[in-house]
């Protein structure tokens, strides 16, 4: 059953723009209007219990897309049904049965425990004092919140002040989640700990999850489907393995030496140089070839290695990678 | 009820931050001696110079008019136009029109949770202390005296709630609404008789305290005066007149402004 269907969906933002041939008199009331098109067109469905990457670079429409379908803006074309609500019209119906996180913003009271966010949001979703106290224990138990739940949040670290954001925005129990940019600026063990959390409420509370990211890594391991948008519009919709299999089949690594590269030997298959500097190599592998772990293995036993980072190629190559197999496609 | 419910959450949650914060109380008190102080010694001295009464007002009345404005003015209640701005400048506007809360009404009962403790504690040992040093006019110990106060502070909250919200909401057009702010909030200091008491305003300027939105916001300011037991009921016809006006003008602008929502981020 869908629990999100969206069709033909189209947002312009208009704004005007200072025309230097014009009269300043002419400019302020006459203003050239400058039209941009954040999303045109796109249409998609989501089932109950999903979990889904929506994907893109920047600019491309993502958060533009989630504020609708969350209520915040307003489209200007298409149509949008979210659990049979229409998001424009029933934003506060809604409200009750979704949740929201923006990476770069924050719900939580700064001075206040944790305690007072959670209590204070569940009189907002209009729950009783008992239904509270019983989530608060089941949201602690669930997000190991309780090491911080009576320091101030302002004291917080950024990795538990985004556990304790998913959490207040699941006091009331939402179907949906909406996750905009939820691991941004997190370092890697917040991240896990976070996709691991967001695994355990898509299991245990079957909440369809709805999740945008520049992350390859909450993509491969948090959504089971991906849809990625470019310039406002749906370039593809398919299963994050078939996406991982096709398109983030390489990863990365840069070595920084102990003493400068002064030669660089010959690597095996799969396994090739991208940059060869004195001070940095960064080396591109293929793990349909050959996995990481073999790479690390052998470059450990050439290399004198002061520092190694292993990443996937970021979003905009992927990106340009499909774009480049679709038209060579056809 | 859900309203009333979330209303009080907010007004206890702040109130509860507030006393984490007791220098900010102390700076509020001492800000608000300082400005009455030194305007009540200069009208102190002015009367005495003129024999006790001006335009037929003694120096105690006029006292407890002032007291009356800047204790009103303490409540911070004109604070809601940056909270708005500063939501929509930072693009925060939209972790709030995620819920289930008619953004407004939310900003309200916030500003209105943001002063609240300070209104109370300093507006009492306020009245405390002033009623000790130069006792307390006939006016106020009469039986409308008491009624008519609450009712007055009810209405003049709620319109100065709603003239500082559209100062707020323009944001959503001009981003910046500093200039508007003040110059709003200019008018309200002079025609609700900051610098100088209404009763001591000429005649042509006091029509325009009465009958103007900036005025009427700060009547407070007149429930000392002799004049109240006779005026109220028309000050307060005039403020709702005022309330109703551009409490329409405010849904109006709100609903406009709600379309003019735009977005950070791709």
């Amino acid at each position: 059953m869908n629990i999100i269907s969206v069709k033909n969906l189209s947002k312009e933002f208009t704004f005007p723009v200072k025309n230097t041939k014009y009269s300043w008199l002419k400019n302020l009331f006459y203003p050239e209007i400058r039209k941009v098109v954040a999303v045109s067109g796109i249409s998609f469905d989501v089932k109950r219990g999903e979990r889904i990457a929506f994907i893109g670079p920047n600019g491309a429409g993502k958060s533009t897309t989630i504020k609708m379908l969350s209520g915040i803006l307003f489209p200007s074309g298409g149509d949008v049904d979210i659990l049979g609500l229409n998001p424009s019209k029933d934003r506060k119906k809604l409200a009750y049965r979704i949740g929201t996180v923006f990476g770069q913003r924050s719900q939580l009271l700064p001075n206040l425990p944790l305690t007072d966010s959670l209590e204070f949001y569940g009189v907002m979703y209009d729950m009783t004092n008992e239904q509270i106290k019983i989530r608060i224990k089941e949201l602690v138990e669930i997000f190991g919140l309780e090491s911080f739940m009576d320091q101030p949040v302002r004291k917080l670290s950024l990795g538990q002040r985004m556990r304790a954001e998913v959490a207040v925005s699941l006091i009331h129990k939402p179907e949906i989640i909406f996750l905009d940019e939820p691991t941004i600026g997190l370092d890697v063990v917040a991240k896990k700990s976070l996709r691991d959390l967001l695994l355990k409420i898509n299991k245990e509370e079957n909440t369809t999850i709805f999740l945008t990211s520049h992350d390859v890594g909450d993509i491969e391991s948090l959504c089971d489907r991906t849809i990625i948008i470019n310039h406002g519009t749906l370039i593809k919709d398919l299963p994050t393995e078939d996406l991982t299999k096709t398109f983030f089949s390489e990863k990365y690594i840069d070595i920084i030496p102990i003493h400068k590269f002064k030669d660089f030997p010959v690597l095996t298959h799969g396994i090739e140089y991208l940059t060869k500097e004195p001070n940095k190599i960064t080396i591109r592998v293929d793990i349909n070839k050959i996995s990481v772990k073999d790479s690390l293995k052998e470059l450990l036993d050439i290399f004198d290695i002061e520092d190694i980072d292993v990443y996937y190629s970021d979003l905009e190559t992927v990106i340009r990678n499909i774009y480049e197999r679709d038209s060579t496609s056809i | 009820m859900k309203g009333i419910r979330l209303a009080f959450k907010i007004i206890n949650t702040l109130t509860k931050d507030s006393f984490h914060y007791p220098n900010r109380l102390y700076a509020n008190m001492l800000i608000l001696v300082s400005r009455l102080g030194v305007l009540l010694a200069l009208y102190w001295y002015v009367f005495k110079l003129n024999g006790g009464i001006i335009n037929g007002v003694t120096f105690i009345v006029v006292a407890w008019s002032m007291f009356f404005y800047f204790s009103f003015s303490n409540f911070n209640l004109r604070r809601i136009s940056r909270l708005i701005m500063e939501d929509v400048q930072s693009g925060n506007v939209e972790v709030f029109l995620c819920k289930p809360i008619s953004y407004l009404s939310y900003k309200i009962w916030w500003t209105f949770g943001l002063g609240f403790y300070n209104f109370i504690f300093i507006g009492f040992l306020g009245f405390i202390i002033l009623a000790l040093v130069i006792s307390v006019p006939a006016s106020m110990t009469i039986g409308l005296f008491i009624p008519t106060l609450i009712l007055e502070l009810i209405l003049a909250t709620i319109l100065t709630f709603i003239i500082y919200s559209i100062v707020g909401l323009l944001a959503f057009w001009i981003e910046d609404v500093n200039p508007v702010f003040w110059i709003n909030d200019k008018f309200v200091m002079i025609l609700g008789g900051s610098y100088l008491p209404v009763a001591l305003f000429p005649d042509y300027l006091y029509k325009i305290a009465i009958y103007s939105p900036f005025g009427a916001s700060m009547f407070v300011s007149h429930i000392v005066y002799d004049s109240w037991k006779v005026d109220w009921l028309k000050l307060m016809g005039i403020q709702i007149f005022w309330i109703i006006t551009l409490g329409i003008f405010l849904i109006w602008l709100f609903k406009k402004a709600r379309g003019k929502v735009s977005v950070n981020g791709g």
